[in-house]
Order: C-alpha cells, then structure tokens, then sequence
C-alpha cells in the first residue's frame, strides 16, 4: 500500500526533515509512526498524502507514485485516504454534520445522497445525537471523532494520523483508539504517528521508530513482528 | 454539470456574503475605474461623431483672381470637376457672393449699400468625395487646385479641421492610456482584495484540499467571485455615466442647451456598453486568477 524508498527532504531553512527514508507499509496495517517532536514524523505523513514533495527518493501510496506529482493531481489521491490531525481541521463556525456535508460537496457528492452518508457516518463515531450541534460545543474527543467521521466519509482504504490523540486525556484517547482499531479490523490500513510511548504499549501493533529524520527502529520492528 | 454550476453558485454567494465589505469595496473601486475610463470613451465618440459631421460639411473654396475671363472659367471649372476626390463644382459669382452676404446680414444688409458686387471675388465653392473629407486628403485636393493659376486663394478651413483632429486623437489616445492604467489598477487592486477574502477563507481552503477536492472546485468559485465582481462594478459604472450624462444637461445654461440641441450628444452604443461589461468581467476574473495564484504560492 505504501512504499517509500531512500526519500530525503530538507526544508528552505536547511533543516533535514528526512534523510534516507525507506519503509514499506503493506495493506491492511496498523503502523505507529513512533518518534519524539520534531523528528520528522508530520513531514512523513505530509509527503504520504502529497502536501510536500519530497527532494529525492520514491513514493509510492495506493499504487500511484506520487514523488513528481504536483499540488494539484494529487486530489484523486486524497480521496483514498482519510486524514485526521491533532488539531482536527474543522470549521468552527458550522455544526457537525455541516463539517462532513462540505467534505462531501467539494468532492462532488450531492447533497441529498451526502445526508443519508452524513447520518450514517455519525453513527459509527457515535455522535448522531449531535449531528446538528456547533463544533464550538463539543469536547476535544468529540472533536476529534467529527474529524475521524470527516476522513471516513468516502470509506477510504488507508487512514493517516498525526498525532491525533495529542490533545486528548486518557478516556477520550482510549475513544478515539477505539475506533481506529475498528477500522483496523475492518480491513483498514492505519498509519498513526504519535511520540506517546504509554499509548505505543497499550495498543501492540508494528512500530516505526524515526529520530532526526532517519529510522532508528531496525531491531525494534523485528520484535514486535514477532509479538504480533 | 449541472450539480457544479450549483456548488459553484452556492459557494460563490456565500463567499461574498461572508466578506461583504471587502467585495463592496472592490465593487466600488472597479465601478469608479471603469466610470473614468467610460467617460473618456463618451467623450472621444461625441467628439468624433461631431468631426464626423463637422467633415461631412467640408469644402474647399478657390478664389478666382480679378480679371479671369469668363471664357477661361468654364474650361477651369471642366478641369476642376476631373480632379479626383472632387465631387462637383459651382461657381459663385460677385454677384452670387453678393446676395449671399445678404442673406446672412439679415435685416442688417443695408450695412451693403454702396458696394458694388465687383469688389467680391468669384470663386470655385468645390464638394468633395466622402472618402476626401478629412484633413489628410483634403490636402491632395488642395495640391492638385494650386496648380491652377487662375487661383487666387484656397481656403478649407484647414486650421479649425487639423485642431480638431489633434483634440479627438489627444482625447483617444488619453482614453487608451487611462485604460491602460485602470487595467492594471483594477487587476493589482482586485487582487489584493480578493487576496484578503481568500485568506479569510484559509482554513477551508485547507480542508478542501486534505479532502481532495479538485483544483476546480476550489478555485473556480473564487474566480466565479472576480467575475461577479467585475460584472458589476461595470453594471455600477454604466449606470451613474448615465445618470451624469442625463444631468448634464439639467445644469447647462438654456442659451448653451439651445445651442446644443443642434449637435447631437449620444450616450454609449450598446455593444460599447457590452463590452465594457465583458470587460469589467475579465479584469474581475484576472484579479481573482493572481490572487489565487498569490495565495497557493504563499500557503502550499
């Protein structure tokens, strides 16, 4: 599902974001991507869903290669992932069904076929009693859960995360991980960075340690492969 | 398509609804602009229909000297009619200028008495063909008659003509470079406006794109917005060159209105306002175009 191969990216500022990156992510997955702030983590995932490019090296998501596509051809790529952050991405001044009808609209759903999804998708993050609430009102796990709703919305095959249980407390954590792992074993491919070791440990899965832009994890990844 | 056009709609109106203070303001500025420029456009096409009327009326008058036997006159006149760009020739004699200048004094003709017609020379009053009514080719008319002896003095109101040439040509060229300047204006400023709009809407642009939304449902309501933008700001112009162009008229005294109503002033032909509606139009939709451009340059 994801190959990457010896990517490198180093920003305007000369900062190394990346250096030598390989990983391979196959189907069905639930990968952490486990690293300490600013070791390179959310340019990772910027490059998987095409918000970045990187300087050199191949990429590889859901059989497109995405190392020379520009800004915007990578929009088809988008609607086969859903992407969730730890600062949501809502829009504050809507409610929460209002959020998922507009990830509908711009992609070109019809309105009466996106309330019936809108209804649906709720239900699943458990929010459908507060399908017509403002954002403004909800508590960050709701928050939260409005966004995960807002990247399942076209039943996407791969879900990227970053960070998304950051600023939340351990049961809204434990919510929101929830959920993830139904996604998992529903046949869902998950690609969760995070820097929480606790939450690493709490939910065993395949580990990708990066520190500084490079892997660190070689023996690591060998151990839990042999856990799971 | 049909479900497009609607999202573009519903997402254009909510954009401008959303700022509507700055989508005034460009509104305005387009609309002053474009009234400016409109103007000169006004002015320039009753200052050449004018030429074009004052030209119509052209003609060349040739002085005979004194002494020119009537004999000599007809061949002149045989002559004359050949030359080309001459449409027809009459010959107005002392006595002709004479009853003339009679009729223009009015009840002042006694001012006459006592001079004889023989004073007054006798002259060719000479129409020219339309395509020779202006001042570049009333001049070749003019070299061909000089060649003619028999001539005393050419008069073709050659000065009044050249002045009014340069004037409508001063006024043309002021309305082109006017509207050089406005187009770049109107762009530079509708841009940054929009710029603000644009910005004030980062967040959802953002969500637009992690949801993959395509480039044209993202940009085009935006340039939908210049477009509307441009459309009227350009309706607003029209509109108030028209209310300016029928007050007019109410401020300018009765004895210049009385003198005015022998020349007709004319407001904008129609497909001179439609183009300065599609032209409106455009500007607003390259606004828009450089802002987003601005925009993606800065936030991706």
């Amino acid at each position: 599902m994801i190959q990457m191969s010896h990517v490198y990216k180093t920003y305007p500022s000369q900062i190394s974001a990346l250096s030598d990156m390989t990983l391979e992510i196959s189907s069905g997955e639930f990968v952490f991507i486990a690293g300490p702030n600013g070791s390179g983590k959310t340019t990772l995932l910027r490059i998987l869903f095409g918000a970045e490019r990187p300087d050199s090296g191949e990429v590889i998501v859901n059989g497109m290669n995405i190392t020379e596509k520009g800004f915007n051809q990578v929009y088809s790529l988008r609607r086969t992932m859903g992407i969730v952050f730890q600062d949501f991405k809502l829009l504050k001044d809507r409610t929460v069904s209002e959020n998922i009808l507009f990830a509908l609209e711009v992609t070109g759903h019809s309105r009466k076929d996106a309330k019936e999804k809108v209804s649906e998708i709720l239900s699943r993050v458990g929010l459908q009693e507060r399908e017509k609430d403002s954002i403004l009102t909800l508590s960050a796990g709701e928050r939260q859960r409005v966004a995960i709703a807002r990247a399942l919305i076209n039943d996407p095959p791969l879900l990227l995360a970053d960070e998304p249980t950051g600023n939340l407390d351990a049961q809204m954590t434990d919510d929101v991980m929830g959920i993830f792992t139904g996604l998992h074993l529903k046949g869902a491919t998950v690609v969760f960075a995070t820097h929480d070791i606790d939450l690493i440990q709490r939910y065993p899965h395949r580990i990708i340690s990066i520190s500084g832009g490079k892997r660190v994890d070689a023996h690591k990844e060998e151990e839990v492969k042999k856990r799971e | 398509m049909i479900f497009f056009l609607r999202y573009v709609m519903r997402r254009t109106f909510r954009n401008i609804k959303g700022n509507l203070f700055p989508n005034l303001s460009t509104i305005g500025i387009i609309a002053i602009s474009i009234l400016i420029f409109s103007a000169f456009t006004l002015i320039s096409l009753n200052l050449s229909s004018f030429l074009k009327i004052w030209e119509n009326k052209i003609e060349v008058v040739a002085y005979l000297k004194k002494g020119t036997l009537l004999k000599e006159v007809e061949g002149l006149l045989k002559n004359t009619r050949e030359l080309q760009g001459v449409e027809g020739v009459k010959y107005v004699s002392p006595f002709d200028a004479m009853a003339f200048l009679e009729s223009k004094l009015g009840s002042q003709k006694n001012l006459l008495q006592g001079i004889q017609p023989a004073v007054l020379p006798p002259s060719f009053e000479i129409q020219l063909k339309k395509d020779y009514r202006n001042s570049v080719k009333i001049k070749e008319v003019v070299l061909q008659l000089k060649q003619f002896p028999q001539f005393e003095e050419i008069q073709y109101g050659q000065e009044w003509v050249e002045t009014f040439s340069a004037l409508v040509h001063i006024v043309r060229l002021t309305q082109w470079i006017l509207g050089g300047l406005f187009l770049v204006a109107i762009i530079f400023i509708t841009s940054n406006i929009l710029q603000l709009t644009i910005s004030s809407r980062r967040e959802e642009i953002e969500i637009m794109h992690l949801v993959g939304a395509s480039p044209a449902f993202i940009r085009i309501p935006f340039y939908v917005e210049g477009f509307i933008q441009g459309l009227l700001g350009g309706g607003l112009a029209i509109f108030f060159l028209y209310l300016l162009h029928k007050g007019l008229f109410l401020y300018i005294p009765p004895s210049i209105q009385a003198w005015l109503v022998r020349i007709p002033i004319f407001f904008l032909p129609q497909w001179t306002i439609l183009w300065i509606l599609i032209g409106g139009m455009v500007l607003g939709f390259l606004g828009s175009c450089v802002a987003f451009t601005r925009f993606l340059k800065y936030s991706e």
